[in-house]
């Protein structure tokens, strides 16, 4: 972006910020500073730079109220060493929510969450950025933000939502230029120009919107959920063999959650089939096949400021013959996907330190990933980070396995207001 | 005297004593539950501003702010509470809900707006700090008085109040204190100071009303303070805008309003 555009931008938003402080009575606005500086740990990683991250973002926040509507805005500013553009801005959230009676709207650019894994996901098909969460941008940054519509029904039958999303989003993944990834075709973990890796998105269509619902309700101290989703796998994972391009083939997730307290924690469970649209006998080797997917956690307080979770996933594929005999009979990849997952966290010294850790661990993949941090809160408004995110695994295409190039450490400091 | 007389006597002794013993233990049961009443049950519900001070060993002063509502279901028993955090920026427009159940385990939500997450948190750290402060989550709603003994070790003045100094033993051994002594002032029937002792029997923490204003005609402790003298550092912590009977709907309390702060209350 050129400066007289960004010049212009800035302007432009100077003037709505001034013009809206000026007519409402109630108008806040808040916000951080942010630099984040990274670098990777492999000195073969082949990717065009070793830095992960190299930027200063600021965010701003702007919220207001009239009865019971609520508008807010969320905009980052940021320079980013790495991107030619260098300077650039996203707005993270930008919309009005309102009541009616029973129902609650939610109207523009969010973040969506739902689901009851932690860091996990089956039936939470909202848009994730998870080059971000791999260099060590804030956890706010996971989520990756839609232009959508939200209604709520707040019906006897329980809390029912309905998410419209227009236009298809897709998951941010690394893309070769940040961060390497195995590619299949070449048969090695490759980075750089020559293999940045965009899918190609369905055509902005009416029929090709994403639809997601769920109906949750409780029961005594469980809540229970039911949920649908109507759209595309998140990530570009199929592969038009006409054009060699890779797409994102059409999805539909039917599940199930249940979360409770229990044994002085909470314990959840969900499930989940995948309906693979494109593929639905699972004979076509270049389109996911369909899959069921269960995971169950449990996390407690295992002393003062300490918590811990343990999570454990299995994903069973639908097809398995189908896929083994097109394959050739020969494969790796197993029937069953296992994971276990582990979570914590320690708040120290009046909570101006917190420790976190998280492991991912695939048995069957025999691959892992464990991410982890220290903030220190140096006063209410200063806070310095220090993680790192590091990925092993003895095959190159597994999950995890086909990041252990981007080891990384990163050092953040936030300055809010 | 025939053994059989003497055993009555001493049977009849032993009774009078235990008697004397749990009449005692029962007035001094009874002002604690009147005094907890009046500090965590004031009115039907209520409402306010909390702006709270964490002052460390050397002086340095973090700040907390946030709106609380608060609705009793049942006077003594379940509660609710709803809080919506202002300050500081990493904690803004978080909103934390507790369903509190004396006899059972609490229910814990909260919300995370920017990633628009709802967590449900196990409620079992009733020791453990609120927010980094030297108040425990008990210490905010408070701690119900059946899960001690108590008795009354002596009425005197304090700071030019007549109060009852009642000692407080766990029943079940929890690690939250060893044993506590709370100052009753005898007007307002609030506890105007507690003495946290340790497992060890040193004192810990001490808790003192530092103002108490008559709002809407119930005396509220305004002004609280919490001293780790074990830690050298202390909290402050100061309600404002009070208000008492808002009205409060039992629906607010639900994942719709923690999803969506009811502005009507909480601007």
């Amino acid at each position: 972006m050129n400066a007289v555009k960004m010049t212009l931008i800035a302007t432009i938003l100077a003037l709505i910020l001034v013009t809206v402080t000026a007519s409402a009575d109630d108008v806040y606005i808040s916000g951080f500073l942010q630099g984040l500086y990274g670098g990777g740990l492999h000195d073969d990683n082949p990717v065009p730079s070793d830095l992960t991250a190299s930027e200063t973002r600021l965010q701003m926040k702007l919220e207001s109220y009239r009865g019971s509507a609520e508008f807010f805005g969320r905009l980052d500013f940021y320079y980013d060493g790495y991107n030619e553009s260098e300077y650039d801005w996203e707005l993270r959230e930008g919309y009005i929510k309102f009541r009616m009676g029973a129902f609650d709207f939610k109207i523009g650019r969010q973040v969506l969450t739902w689901g009851t894994g932690d860091l996990i996901f089956i039936n939470d098909n909202f848009a994730k950025d998870y080059q971000s969460f791999f260099i060590g941008r804030d956890d706010q940054y996971l989520k990756a933000p839609q232009d959508a519509l939200r209604a709520a029904w707040y019906s006897p039958l329980g809390a029912l939502d309905v998410v419209w999303t227009p236009k298809f989003t897709p998951n941010r993944v690394p893309t070769g230029l940040r961060l390497s990834y195995y590619n299949p075709l070449v048969g090695d973990i490759v980075g750089g120009e020559q293999f940045y890796m965009e899918g190609r998105e369905p055509e902005t269509e009416f029929k090709n919107s994403e639809l997601s619902a769920r109906l949750k309700r409780y029961f005594g101290t469980a809540d229970i959920a039911l949920y649908f989703y109507k759209g595309f796998y998140k990530n570009p994972e199929g592969m038009d063999m006409a054009t060699m391009e890779a797409y994102y083939p059409e999805l539909f997730v039917y599940g199930a959650s249940m979360r409770m307290p229990i044994f002085e924690g909470i314990f959840w469970v969900e499930g989940g089939y995948s309906d693979s649209r494109d593929d639905p006998d699972g004979d076509i080797t270049t389109i996911p096949n369909s899959e069921i997917a269960g995971l169950a956690g449990f996390e407690r307080q295992v002393a003062n400021n300490l918590t811990a979770n343990i999570q454990y996933q299995a994903i069973y594929m639908v097809d398995y013959d189908k896929f083994e005999e097109n394959v050739g009979g020969q494969t790796e990849v197993d029937e069953v996907y296992h994971l276990l997952t582990s979570r914590i966290t320690q708040l120290l010294r009046m909570e101006t330190v917190v420790l976190s850790g998280f492991v991912f661990y695939s048995p069957s993949q025999e691959d892992v990933y464990f991410r982890f941090s220290a903030d220190y809160k140096y006063n209410d408004a200063l806070t310095l980070t220090l993680g790192g995110n590091i990925f092993d695994g003895t095959e190159k295409w597994t999950d995890f396995g086909t990041f252990m190039k981007n080891d990384n450490l990163y050092f953040k400091a936030t300055y809010g207001f | 005297m025939n053994t059989f007389k003497k055993l009555t006597l001493v049977m009849t002794a032993l009774v009078m004593i235990l008697a004397v013993d749990l009449f005692a233990d029962d007035v001094a049961s009874d002002l604690m539950k009147k005094a907890h009443l009046n500090m965590f049950y004031a009115e039907d519900d209520g409402l306010a501003e909390v702006n709270m001070s964490i002052v460390n060993s050397s002086g340095k002063e973090r700040i907390r702010e946030f709106a609380m509502l608060r609705l009793d279901n049942e006077e003594g028993g379940e509660q609710k509470y709803y809080t919506y955090f202002r300050k500081p920026h990493d904690v803004a427009r978080l909103t934390f809900m507790v369903h509190k159940n004396p006899v059972d385990t609490d229910q814990r939500w909260l919300y995370v707006p920017a990633v628009d997450l709802v967590k449900r948190i196990s409620a079992d750290d009733k020791g453990s700090s609120f927010v980094g402060s030297d108040f425990s989550y008990e210490d905010v709603s408070g701690r119900h008085w059946s899960e001690d003994n108590h008795k009354i070790v002596e009425e005197k003045e304090y700071n030019g109040k007549q109060v009852y100094v009642i000692e407080s033993v766990p029943k079940a051994e929890d690690g939250i204190f060893g044993k506590k002594h709370t100052y009753i002032d005898k007007e307002t029937m609030l506890p105007i100071r507690e003495e946290y002792y340790d497992d060890k029997g040193e004192l810990e923490r001490i808790f003192t009303a530092e103002k108490i204003e008559v709002i809407e005609d119930v005396p509220t402790v305004t002004v609280r303070k919490m001293e780790n003298v074990q830690k050298e550092q202390h909290t402050i912590v100061e309600f404002s805008s009070i208000d008492y009977n808002v009205g409060v709907d039992n629906d607010i309390f639900t994942e719709r309003f923690l999803k969506n702060p009811p502005r009507k209350y909480i601007k």
